[in-house]
């Protein structure tokens, strides 16, 4: 079966078996940032954007992305050009491991996307199906109130300029 | 896992969504948030009916006397929904802010969370003592049945192959109406143990309605229509709460799990029951 979708922005027609999950349609399609964890809905290593909603990409079935647009990690930034809230997450030691990062990502994004003001209580709401097992939850939660911080300066220099 | 699944179809009505579905030539089945459909262990489904772009299947609506959500909606936009107010609103918007995590009700919808009548489903009491109905549509017929009916068939047996959940119609409830709901998990995330709704409507001094209704730890959700004789026509008073309580934890036949003792969740049900009774009486003289 084939499905077409558009990821991190660009469109991309992929062959899958119809009962094959998201997470691994798109690990295997390269977006090697998405992570499987527990595979039953619980962990979040798997979140990726769809439509602009965070969901767990381990049980969705890759049908269910048929037209939609996917937002991986590998779509938010890079090393030399990180989005502020990979940069907090770096420079607040919010990642030991690492392998639950880039779901949390995308759960704070799709935060930030909707609510350029969170508060902590705000983080913590959208941050609920992302489990974290080794660096802990507070870091993290002051890594994405300044990358809202972070994301507000910008865009007001960015208008700024105009 | 759907082992046998080829392809999906992607309607984008309500009766081409029906078109698909009781087909003899190919088994197939509903899927909208695909939490549950995903990990089936079922073998024999062909095709999958993806009805989560169906338009008017996704919507919260609110009028003066009801509230209609469609079954394709997210449980995240009754949490989230600003239209959603009083004491059925507020009680949706807490349910439905206890279910799973932001991730799972991204994805899990209203009707997917009522069609699939699971232990840990947390609306399904909280549409028991809404007085919540269902509209079923089979292609363009429709049927609207008290969501209370469905639940004691089993939706899957109660609708034919080819209908689908179009709706939930909730009346809304205005001054002297209190609700309450409780959720007893592990975690914040887990699965429930015990599920507690509950609604008061105070008129003078004496209860005019009750409704309770329980999950998870039965094996299926229930309505106490006992319980609600006790307290309607009394005055509402911490004994009378009490003694609801103790009567319920009594009756209700628990579901053994893994979690917990059967004994353990009788003497929480029994706790919840009367701060679910407390809390929505309060609230109902507000
Ligand atoms: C890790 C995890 C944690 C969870 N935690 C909770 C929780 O705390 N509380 C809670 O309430 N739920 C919870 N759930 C969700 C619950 O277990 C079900 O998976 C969910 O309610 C199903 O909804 P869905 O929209 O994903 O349905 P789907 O998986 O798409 O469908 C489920 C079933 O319903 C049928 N169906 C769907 N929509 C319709 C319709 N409109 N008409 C007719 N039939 C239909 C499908 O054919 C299928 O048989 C959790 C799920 C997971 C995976």
């Amino acid at each position: 079966m084939k499905i077409n979708t558009t990821i991190n922005g660009k469109k991309h027609c992929l062959d899958v078996k119809a009962n094959a999950m998201l997470v691994d349609v798109l690990r295997a399609a390269g977006f090697k940032s998405v992570k499987f964890g527990c595979g039953e809905g619980m962990c979040g290593c798997c979140a990726v954007m769809i439509n602009g909603k965070p969901r767990n990409s381990c049980i969705t079935l890759a049908g269910l992305a048929e037209g939609a647009e996917i937002l991986t990690v590998e779509g938010m930034g890079n090393p030399e050009n990180p989005h502020a809230l990979q940069q907090a997450f770096a420079e607040s030691g919010s990642t030991q491991c690492g392998y639950c990062n880039p779901g949390s990502l995308i759960a704070a994004k799709a935060l930030l996307d909707s609510n350029p003001n969170p508060t902590a209580d705000d983080v913590k709401d959208a941050l609920d199906g992302n489990l974290c097992r080794c660096t802990g939850y507070v870091k993290r939660i002051d890594a994405v109130l300044t990358a809202a911080k972070a994301v507000k300066k910008t865009s007001k220099t960015v208008r700024g300029k105009k | 896992m759907l082992k046998k699944l080829t392809r999906f179809y992607y309607p984008e009505t309500i009766e081409d969504a029906c078109k698909y579905l009781g087909s003899k030539d190919e088994k197939t089945a509903v899927i909208a948030g695909g939490t549950s459909e995903a990990l089936r262990q079922d073998n024999s489904i062909e095709a999958l009916v993806d009805i989560s772009r169906v338009k008017e299947l996704n919507h919260i609506r609110v009028d003066s006397s009801s509230i209609r959500i469609g079954a394709a909606t997210p449980v995240q936009n009754i949490y989230k929904s600003t239209d959603l107010k009083g004491p059925a609103g507020e009680l949706l918007k807490t349910v439905a802010g206890k279910i799973g995590s932001t991730l799972l009700r991204n994805s899990i919808t209203a009707g997917g969370n009522l069609a699939a009548v699971f232990p840990w489903s947390d609306l399904l009491p909280a549409w028991l003592v809404l007085d919540a109905e269902v509209v079923l549509r089979k292609g363009k017929p429709k049927r609207t049945v008290p969501v209370e009916n469905l639940l004691n068939e089993k939706p899957a047996k109660f609708m034919a192959p080819d209908e689908i959940i179009a709706e939930i119609i909730v009346p809304t409830a205005g001054k002297g109406t209190g609700t309450s709901f409780c959720k007893f998990a592990k975690t914040a995330n887990d699965y429930s143990m015990i599920t507690v709704a509950a609604l008061i409507s105070i008129k003078g001094d004496s209860i005019v309605k009750a409704r309770l209704a329980l999950n998870a730890v039965t094996i299926a959700p229930v309505r106490c229509h006992e319980a609600e004789k006790m307290l309607e026509g009394k005055k509402p008073t911490a004994q009378l709460f009490a003694e609801v309580a103790t009567a319920v934890a009594e009756k209700t036949e628990v579901r053994k799990d893994f979690r917990a003792s059967k004994e353990y969740k009788r003497e929480v049900l029994e706790v919840l029951v009367r701060r679910s009774l407390e809390e929505a009486c309060v609230r109902a003289g507000k």
